[in-house]
This record gives C-alpha cells, structure tokens and sequence, in this order.
C-alpha cells in the first residue's frame, strides 16, 4: 500500500472534535418546543392473561395528553426476522397476554415526568396469572406451559414443546466419521446472560408534523428503523424522516424496532406534539434485549495426529419470548463452528426455546463468543489427551488460503496459519504452557489460545448500500452516506476513502450520515460490513467523481486521460506537469460545457451481488459471505487457587482483518473486545430469579472498569491490499474478537489450575468447586 | 430523576438540623453527601417529605484526644478521611477502610457519619419497583421477603454495607451525637439495631458528630479486607476487620477483636473466634481454629447474588490472610501502612 496519503494511517476521527468537546447531537439533546415526556407501562408478572385495561383515570389526569395500548395501533406485528418461514411475531404492545416482565402494555405523553409515572400508576390492568418457564430444557418438554406453539415445521421434526426456530446442517457422514476416529470426546457447555453495556440509553424523540413523523433515536441503522416504523405505523416510508443524531455506543443491542420507537412516534401522531422516550436503566436491564445464552453439547472425533474427523453439535437457545433474533443465533452457531477449522463429517441441530425471559438480540459476536469458547475448550481437552500441543492441534485444522467452505463460499486470502504461526511465536506459548500449574504458593499463571472466524456484510435488509460524493465548485468534497456511525469510526473511515481517491486533505472532505431523507439507503452497523459494503460503494463514488474530472480536463486540455493524474487537488498531465487544471476549473468547466452539471458521482456496493438472499436459517443453505475474517488470541492469566479469583493479564490478539483501513480504530475496536470478553468471562451477569431481574443497575452489575482491564497487545496479518480505483476487500474487526480471547481465557485457567470450566462466567465459586474436585480425584488415586 | 415532592432546609449547624429535624417530623432525613439517600429517593424505597441538608455545616479536621486517640468530625467526607495525614499515620486502618468505598466521586460527597448510617441493602430492595417486585417487600412495609421467602413476618434480612463500621469497631471506637434531648456517646458497635426493617438504632433527630477512637496499645496489629469482584465500585462480598495486642515476646496474643461486614443486618464481631485467639500462642494451627469459629459464628446470609457457602469459603481464606497481615504488624514486620 505504497502511495497511500490516508487509507492505512491512524487520521484523526472525524466526529472525535465534536464528541470531546460535548457538541456532539445525541437523540436525547434534540430540543423541540413543546415536547412532551413519553413513558411505558410494563408488565408485572412473567406469564399473564390480560384481562382488562382502564385509561381513563390516566387520560383524565390534568397534563396527560394520550394514553395508547394495542387497541389504538394497526395490529402490524414486527419481528427481527421477518421471512416467509419466521413471520413477524411480536405486537408493539401487549395484546390480550404478557410474556415477559416488563413487556410493554401501554404508553403515555403527559406535560412532565412527573405526571407521566402518576398516570401509569392510573392505567387499571386487571392480569390472571399464568404457569411460566424460563430453564429451556424445562420450556421444551411436552406439557410446559405454552409461550407460543411450536413452529410448524420445527413441530413435525421434533417432538419439543415451545420451539421458536430450528436450525439443522451438515455434510459427509458423522458416523462414518467417527467411526474412523481414534479419539472421540463429548462435552457440554453452557454460557450465561450477559447484557451489551451501551452507555447511552435508549431514546427516541418523535414530531409529527405536516403529515411527516420525523424521528431521532438511539440507533444502529435509521433505515431498517424507518422500515419498521413504516410498517407498524402504516405509512409509507416516504412519510417518516429518521434523523441523523450520534449515537453512544450500541454492541447490537439498537437494532431493529423497539416498542418504545413505536410508542414515542403514535404518541406524537395523536398529540400533534414531539414526544420523547428515555428509556431509563432499569427498563434496559430488565426489560431490555441481552444477548443470548446457549447450551452448547459438542461429539468431536479426532484422529491420533489431532485432525478433526467429524463433529456432531447441538445449540439450544434461551431465546426469551419472541422470535427476536434467537432463530438467527441458532443459524449463525452452525456458522460460527465451520469458518475456521476443517470438520469433513458435521451434523449440526439448533434449537431455539422460547422462555419467559424479555426478547434477545444480537450481542457483539452474535453466538460467536459462545460458539468458539466451546469448541476451542474442547480442542485443547482432545489435544492433551492426545499429547499434542495447542498450537500443533490447531494448525492441523486451520484452514488453508483459498479453501472452499462446504457452503459455496471461498476464504480468499485466510490469514488463519499465519494468525496462528505469529501468535505462538509473540506469545511463546508452547514454552509456558503447562508449567504454571506446578508453581508453589498460592498463585498460579496459565496460558492459553484460541481461534475464530467471522463473516462480514452478508444479505440483511436493506442488503446494500449507496453513497453519493459531491463535488464543491471550490475542489472540496461532501460525502452523502447512510452508514451511521455508532462509535465504531465509519464516518472517519468513509472520509479517508473519499479523500485518498481523489487526492484531498482530509478536511476537504464533508461527511453527511445516516439520515433517511437526504442520504442514500445503508446496510447498517451491524453484520460487520460496512467498511467492505458502505467503503467500497464510497470507493466507487468517489471513483466516478475522479473518472468525470478527468475527462473533463483530458477534453479541455486535449490530453490523453491515461497520462492524466491528481494530486492536491489537480489534475496534470504526467509527461508534462505545466499542463494542469485546478478541480475548482475543472468543475467550473462542466458547468459551463456539460448544460450546467455540477460533479457528483453515486457509488453502490452489495455484497455477493449474484445471490438473491441471504442463506436459509432453516438450512443453511445458499451463500452467506465472501468475506471472512480470521484470529488466534492468546490469554495470559493469574488464579489464586485459595481464593479462587482468577484474572487476565495480557491478551495478545492476531487477526487478518485484510488489512486496517485505520490501525487505530482497528486498535480500538481490539481493545474494546479483549474488554469485553474480560467482562464476559469473569464480571458481568445479569442475574435472574423467576423472570426477574435482580441487578437492573451499573452497581450490581460488574462491567469491567479501567482497573480491570488487561493489557492488550496485537498484530495484523496482511491479507489484502488497497489500490485506488480498484475494489478492495476488508473482513470484519469488530466483533469476532471477543472470541478467541474468550476460550483462550478459559484455556488458560485450565492450564494454570487444571479445571475445565464448561460454562461462564468463570467465578471463584466455579474454580473453587472445580479445584476440589480435582483434590477429591487425586486423594482416590493414592 | 426523583418523581416526588420534597422541602430542602439546609442547616448551618447540628444542633440547628437536629432542631430541624425534630420540627419537620418523620418524614424529615438528614442528608449529608446524600451517596445513600438520593439512590434511594431515586428508586422511591424512600420517600422523604422534607431534607435537612448537612453539606453547608463545614467538619472540624481529626485531632488527637487528650486520651491519644483521634477524634473525626461525623461529617468528614471520605475522601478527606482517606488521606488526613493524623488518620494515615495513626489510623491506617480507618484510612484503608475509607479508601476502599465505592468511588472517587462517592468518596467525595460521602460522609463518615453518613458512611455509618446507611440503610441495609437487598437486590430486590435496591431497584425501582414500577414493575418488578411490585408487591411491597417487609422493609418497604409490606407481607413478603423476596430472596427468603420462608422468612418469619417483619423479618427482613437485608444487610448492613458500611465497609468502615467493621474497622471502628475493631479499633473498639465510639460515636459521639447530637440531639435536642441532650448528646451521648456510645460505641460503634451500639448503634446498630440487628434488625434489617431499621438498622440504626439512634433516635430519628439525633446525628453523629464525631467517631473517637481510643489510642492503641504496644505491640498492636491490625488487618483489614474487603472481598470484592472488580476491587472497587462496588459493595463488598465480605469486610473482615482484626486489630491484635501481642504480649512483650509478641508470641501470644493478649487481645483481639474480629469483626465481620457485608454479611448480616449489622457488623458481626465474632467473639467466639476472639476467646480462641487470645491467651494463645500464635501459630498456623491458632489461626486455623480461629478462622473455624469465626466462620461458624458469623452465619452470613447470602446477598447480591453470593451464595452462603462461597461467602463462607471466602472469609475463611481472607480471614486467614488478614490475621496473618495483622499478626505481621503487630510484630512490626510490615510496614503499618
């Protein structure tokens, strides 16, 4: 990547001046006149019938302005899947039955906070307590209570009760494979409920006006947010503005439509008035969507040299009430465990079980976390009952550059080996591993590894994406894009490629985002994609803008446009540098040549633009990505075998992300995920008890603070290339990373004490309970 | 955002709050960095009428009594108490026991009397009830106890948090208030009800105006541990406090008070386990069966998602530790800091 002025350097962020100094619009500064307090009314109980709902008392409060429930909405379902086979299943407010405590029943404007909690406290719901179920090995059998019915289709294949969603897949024969193995090993793994610990809340300010809704919210896409909208309001998508406002972090918790986005945009569409919602953090935490916790059970056999010979794995879902995204999670599972490693025989069952718990959604990693964290365990069991190191094990299944995977896709330029080769060699891991747990005294050091892999940009609505750059008669550049920045850096990134195509100072580059109205359509900031999708749709534009200058200068200056280049905002001619045109001339030029046509270029990308669909999250058939990232994460960790506290002291992070478009966003994003993965592995839970929660607080629920936090070192394997005016390919940075380091943990607590944890988080009551069953063994034996 | 209405009265002294806190009734609260009760105000556990606010009444800096002890002002924030050079040096029990609460931003606002005088907590207890355990709990003056569904009626077991309490009643340490009525003085350990419903026994207008430590014997030794999971931010899993005399071949110990928070309705010293220590000879052997008894003695209740039989293995390795490191002290091997 010789030449390149910004694609590679750690510029400054854009929207960083803005963010630092406190002049950054989130939703929650938008100030409107007039603006009225919006809040919802939750549900008590876990399970209930309703029986009946009174607003009177609350319509007749002075100050309160309307009152809605299920009566005064369209009846329009919403779901975050909405295919023919998973239909929208969730009602914007509760119709007839609650499923979940806190789900929402009613909302209310009123002129003040104040009188908004007392109308709620008037809305009269008479509820009948119904069974709830919230194990889903319990929700499943024949005779729990009934969430929902079984899918149809899930219903004639297996004899479940309350199954969302099936997922089944494989290639070869799994018996056959195992049959040949030398070794076979069957494990179970469990992970627990974790929530994303986005520091803004929810919040959605909603006007309508002049027949138009124009909305602000917390988001981490405003078209699939208009889209829903749309549908549940019955307006037409032309009718509804969703704004551009920053957005404080999201982790996949902002996706698609919340109840409170619908409440705050009737609310208005009644009242004539703006209507805001701030969801406060007890709603988030017990009401809210966390990620999902899975039960994993994985049959691996091996042959004696380690090669994986066959793998049979079950997923259940704790999916909570609705669909949500629980069906994608028990698809991308499947996913998840075929990107890395070569598995020649797979049999793959996912199943996801409603239980009364709120809705899930993605979370950073969606599954992958918990996909890899039992995978990578189990691999190092196999590897130390083989004798065989971690390292060895891993590079006799990683998988070569330009594999086919048994989906149709191609891994290109997989980085894996090189990812895993550079990871021991930095972390020195075979020299350490499995000498910490013979240290004397108290405290034990343990190393440990793991891998993964993570698509990027695949098919989700809106599936694509459009940018638009538009020249400025003085040379300078705006960008229009749909790419919402949701902390990640997309606006930083979007600028350099406009800036490094058609050779601008990054200052000379304005970006407008992530508005419905005046910005082009958007995948979204949320399949890791958009620095593939979104770049290369800018790359594009921006590509356009440079192909019209300079045939405008080749034609004005009667040069060949193969011997022009530009550079600082000029376009001269190679052989004679004397021979040039300002971009300032050259767009006055068209304007006075081209009947007035100012330049503009469009730019669209889409990703495996052949596909019609994204593939079957029944099947898993069809093409899911054509870009794939890979990792090796090494973990460093320190285990007072007394106490049982455990923690991380280093993680070391090697990845083929292609190549960093800006190191230290890549950085960034690494860092953030070693944290979060710290958080998951020994911090954060929320913990439940019937259907409640009961640490809906920053107090009690342990996010790790900058004290907790592990050095965090890392490396880039280099796969892929940026030239300018050609397509390039960059592989998902963002969220695969909590990955590794997360079953690299693991791996290192085992290596450090010899305890096998198979389910998070990794508490001193597990490893105290783990260490004397190791005492208890080994007193047996003598 | 606190969604009911309140008088504020600031005083300019204590007798003048607790005039003001008599005037105003029950429902009036002293408030002094307000870390405890503006929590609670927000999530409406309490629901005060009017606030005596104590912020503007300036504390005298620790000095030492005519005794030799130390003498803090109730109202000294935490923070100050941290890092008073009088406490560091004398004290650095106290000082330790300060630093370790919450944050630096609650150590700024939050007072030692304060500190003190806050309320027991629950998870159930300590969140918003506009939908989840909406049915009012013993403490909030209903019919149920959440996590101890089989408890007997009015019997809540919500537990005391001050990570400070422990250390003064080990430092056998004494409250000194202020009330219309007349001020006392009593011990650190009196001032606790046992009774998770209302956990400070001190009368509705009466505030702490000074903690008094006494001065500390020779060959004296002290440990302090509070068990967390992240080290800070947080309340504790367990606070285990010891202060120990050794005799003159500082191989026996002559006296010893072991105190336990974070686990019941009020600091737990537990005497059994001190009887053990003391008159004995210090040995590995002493340790462990003190550790034994204090564990058997301090009955903890599981809280904040902790089982009982973790927060038993807990204090029994901290336990340990801390008697070594107080031992360590007293045999002045360790620096007493």
């Amino acid at each position: 990547m010789t030449g390149l002025r910004h694609i590679g350097k750690s510029v400054r962020r854009k929207d960083g001046p803005d963010k630092v100094t406190g002049r950054a619009v989130y939703s929650e500064d938008v100030k409107l006149p007039g603006t009225l307090v919006g809040r919802v009314l939750r549900s008590p109980h876990p399970h209930a019938r309703i029986l009946r709902i009174d607003t009177a008392k609350a319509m007749s409060l002075p100050g309160v302005k309307a009152v809605i429930t299920a009566e005064d909405t369209k009846g329009v379902k919403h779901g975050f899947v909405e295919t023919p086979r998973y239909p929208p299943d969730q009602d914007v407010l509760a119709r007839g039955r609650v499923v979940y405590v806190g789900e929402e029943i009613a909302a209310v404007a009123a002129v003040d906070q104040m009188t908004a909690q007392q109308a709620l406290d008037l809305i009269e719901v008479e509820y009948e307590p119904l069974p709830a179920v919230f194990d889903p090995l319990e929700a499943m059998q024949p005779g729990a209570p009934e969430i929902h019915a079984s899918h149809p289709k899930a219903a004639i294949e297996v004899p479940y009760a309350n199954i969302g969603g099936r997922t089944t897949s494989g290639w070869g024969d799994v018996e056959e494979g195992f049959a040949s193995a030398d070794y076979i090993r069957e494990d179970r793994f469990e992970s627990h409920l974790r929530t994303h610990g986005y520091l803004e809340p929810h919040v959605t300010i909603a006007y309508w006006e002049s027949e138009r809704l124009n909305v602000w919210t917390s988001s981490m896409g405003t078209f699939i947010k208009r889209a829903k909208l749309a549908r549940t309001l019955d307006l037409p998508y032309s009718a509804i503005r969703v704004h551009k406002a920053y957005c404080g972090g999201t982790f996949g918790g902002k996706i698609d439509l919340y109840a409170h986005e619908y409440c705050a945009a009737r609310l208005s569409m009644l009242t004539q008035r703006p209507v805001r919602i701030v969801v406060n953090r007890e709603e988030i935490f017990s009401a809210y969507r966390h990620g999902q916790p899975l039960i994993i059970e994985i049959k691996t056999g091996v042959r004696k040299d380690g090669t994986i010979v066959a793998q049979q794995m079950r997923t259940i879902n704790n999916s909570g009430a609705y669909r949500g995204s629980g069906v994608v999670v028990i698809f991308l599972a499947w996913g998840f465990t075929m990107i890395p490693y070569r598995i020649p025989n797979l049999k793959y069952e996912g199943l996801s079980v409603y239980t009364n718990y709120p809705v899930r959604a993605p979370q950073r990693g969606h599954g992958c976390p918990q996909v890899r964290f039992a995978i990578e365990s189990q691999l190092d069991a196999i590897a130390e009952h083989l004798g065989i190191d971690p390292v060895t094990i891993r590079l006799r299944n990683a998988r070569e550059p330009w594999e086919a995977l048994p989906n149709g896709d191609n891994v290109h330029e997989a980085g894996l080996i090189d990812c895993i080769k550079l990871a021991a060699e930095k972390s020195n891991i075979i020299d350490h591993y499995g000498k910490g747990r013979n240290a004397s005294g108290t405290i034990r050091r343990g190393i440990g590894m793991g891998v993964s892999g993570y698509f990027g940009g695949s098919l989700i609505y809106p599936n694509g994406s459009g940018v638009i750059v538009k020249m400025n008669d003085d040379g300078s550049a705006t960008v229009l894009t749909g790419g919402i920045d949701v902390g990640q850096g997309s606006e930083t990134v979007i600028c350099q490629i406009v800036a490094e195509e058609l050779s601008l100072d990054l200052d000379d580059v304005k970006i407008i985002s992530s508005d419905t109205d005046t910005t082009p359509q958007d995948i979204g900031a949320w399949i890791s994609g958009m620095t593939y999708v979104t770049g290369n749709a800018t790359r594009q534009a921006a590509g356009n803008v440079r192909r019209k200058m300079l045939d405008l200068a080749s034609s004005r200056l009667n040069v060949d446009a193969q011997s022009l280049a530009v550079e600082d905002k000029v376009v001269f001619n190679r052989n004679d540098p004397h021979q040039r045109m300002t971009y300032r001339e050259i767009i006055a030029y068209s304007i006075a040549t081209k009947r007035g046509d100012t330049i503009l270029g469009e730019g669209f990308w889409r990703t495996m633009r052949d596909e019609p669909a994204h593939p079957s999250l029944a099947t898993t058939k069809g093409r899911w990505s054509e870009n794939y990232a890979f990792s090796c994460q090494v973990a460093e960790v320190e285990v007072d075998i007394e106490t049982g506290e455990a923690k991380l002291l280093k993680a070391l992070t090697v990845h083929d992300c292609g190549f960093p478009m800006n190191p230290a966003l890549v950085k960034g994003q690494i860092d953030g995920q070693v944290s979060m993965a710290l958080g998951h592995a020994f911090l954060e839970e929320i913990i439940t008890k019937d259907g409640f929660t009961l640490n809906p607080n920053w107090l009690d629920y342990r996010m790790p603070t900058i004290h907790e936090m592990a050095a965090s070192d890392d490396a880039d394997v280099i796969t892929e290339q940026y030239v300018v005016g050609q397509p390039y390919r960059t592989k998902e940075v963002g969220e695969g990373l909590v990955s590794g380091i997360l079953a690299a943990i693991a791996n290192a607590i085992y290596d450090a004490t010899g305890v096998r944890l198979t389910s998070t988080p990794f508490t001193p009551e597990k490893l105290l309970r783990g260490l004397r069953q190791l005492e208890r063994e080994k007193r047996a034996k003598n | 955002m606190i969604l009911f209405d309140f008088e504020y009265e600031p005083a300019r002294s204590l007798p003048e709050a607790s005039a003001l806190l008599s005037r105003l009734g029950e429902g009036a609260r002293a408030m002094g960095g307000g870390t405890d009760l503006l929590p609670k105000m927000r999530i409406a556990i309490t629901r005060p009428t009017a606030i005596v606010g104590l912020s503007g009444i300036e504390p005298e800096p620790p000095s030492v009594t005519a005794e030799g002890g130390l003498r803090i002002d109730g109202l000294t924030t935490l923070a100050a108490l941290a890092r008073a050079p009088l406490v560091t040096t004398n004290l650095p029990m106290l000082a330790e026991s300060a630093r370790v609460v919450g944050s630096d931003q609650v150590r700024e606002m939050g007072t030692l009397a304060g500190n003190l005088c806050q309320d027991t907590r629950c998870l159930e207890l300590n969140q918003k009830h506009d939908y989840q355990f909406k049915a009012k709990c013993f403490k909030r003056g209903g019919e149920c106890c959440y996590p101890f569904p089989n408890n007997r009626p009015g019997r809540c077991w919500s537990v005391y948090m001050s990570d400070i309490a422990p250390a003064l009643i080990a430092l056998n340490a004494e409250i000194e208030t202020v009330h219309a009525a007349g001020g006392r003085r009593l011990a650190v350990a009196e001032m606790f009800s046992g009774q998770g419903i209302d956990p400070i026994s001190l009368e509705p207008a009466e505030l702490i105006s000074a903690v008094i430590t006494p001065p500390l014997p020779a060959n004296f030794g002290w440990g302090y541990h509070k068990s967390s999971r992240r080290g800070g931010f947080e309340y504790a899993i367990a606070v285990i406090a010891v202060t120990l005399t050794l005799d003159a071949s500082r191989q026996a110990c002559t006296d010893a008070r072991i105190v336990i928070g974070a686990i019941r309705e009020k600091p737990v010293r537990v005497h059994e386990a001190e009887r053990v220590l003391v008159g004995q000879t210090i040995d590995d052997a002493l340790f462990a069966e003190t550790v034994n008894a204090a564990v058997g003695e301090a009955r903890p209740l599981r809280h904040h998602g902790f089982s009982r039989s973790y927060l038993i293995d807990n204090l029994r390795i901290y336990l340990r530790r801390v008697l070594i490191r107080a031992v360590e002290r007293a045999r002045g091997h360790a620096s007493t800091t």
